[in-house]
């Protein structure tokens, strides 16, 4: 009988579905006109591509993604929304789908509610360049 | 650029010596009619090309930008796409644009000048489309937001 240490070729794979293993930093929302176009984000661009930018939004919204090209957005469009928020980030998850959001650190959702630290997604865009 | 100038004839006999002036900043030939040719790396071209094509689209929009009247997607031409932008952003374009353009200049890199260029760009196309520009223009509101889930395999639109 082989050993459990044996060389095993074959081994499930984590499905890519499956939840994240950290706890996520920042509470991920969308903008409600945007809600339907994030809904459709995974058939547009696959899970993996949807995952990363969730996983990015989710746990290092401030920093710059290893993998896909980010730049603040300029003029009035790029301002921050309220006191708080940051200035808007365009994410290219592909060249096809991007998205714009800013972060808050200290975000209230409902008039009593903790603190907390929120990325909104103002826009999802499918159109190609 | 060094000093010394090449003959058509020591493109073949010194060609080491020439390609190595061309690396190094510039190799200047003089032709059999007296012409001054000069051989640079593509890079440095390039860097000069756009150095003089964004200084003057710079030049012309500040023109455009000091008269009464905004100005037309005819008068803007290639800049036309910052026909969305309205004219406090436009006059921002162009202060940043101006600051790349020097930025390049003294680096000899045009990563700031491309950076600019495509980060007003990206907002153009971005401004372009009615609904993004009415989130992206306005004042974001607690009750203008929801909950997303992160990305399920099993749990997409189209199912």
């Amino acid at each position: 009988m082989a050993s459990e240490r044996a060389y095993q070729p074959l081994q499930p794979a984590r499905r890519p579905g499956g939840r994240p293993q950290e706890r996520p930093n920042y509470r991920v929302l969308v903008h409600r006109k945007f809600a339907k176009h994030w809904r459709q984000l995974t058939d547009r661009v696959g899970i993996q591509q949807a995952q990363e930018l969730w996983d990015h939004l989710a746990q290092t919204p401030t920093e710059m993604p290893a993998t896909a090209s980010t730049c603040f957005l300029r003029g009035k469009a790029g301002l921050p929304q309220g006191p708080g928020w940051s200035r808007t980030i365009h994410y290219e998850v592909t060249s096809k789908a991007r998205v714009d959001y800013q972060f808050h650190n200290a975000f209230v959702t409902e008039a009593g509610g903790d603190p907390h630290q929120v990325v909104a997604i103002l826009t999802v865009n499918f159109s190609s360049h | 650029m060094s000093n010394i100038i090449f003959q058509p004839t020591d493109l073949a006999q010194k060609r080491v010596q020439v390609l190595e002036a061309a690396r190094t900043g510039g190799a200047r030939v003089r032709d059999k009619d007296g012409t001054s040719l000069v051989m640079l790396p593509e890079s440095r071209l390039r860097l000069l090309e756009q150095l003089a094509d964004w200084g003057t689209a710079g030049l012309r929009l500040e023109q455009l930008l000091a008269r009464a009247t905004r100005p037309t997607v005819a008068d803007l031409g290639a800049l036309g796409w910052l026909r969305v932008f309205d004219d406090e952003d436009q006059r921002e374009f162009l202060d940043e644009l101006q600051q790349a353009l020097l930025a390049a200049h003294a680096d000899e890199d045009l990563g700031v000048l491309d950076g600019c260029v495509l980060a007003w760009r990206t907002t153009a196309r971005q401004l372009e489309d009615p609904l993004r520009r009415s989130v992206l223009m306005g004042h974001l509101d607690a009750t203008d937001l929801e909950d997303v889930d992160r990305p399920d395999a099993e749990l997409t639109d189209g199912q």
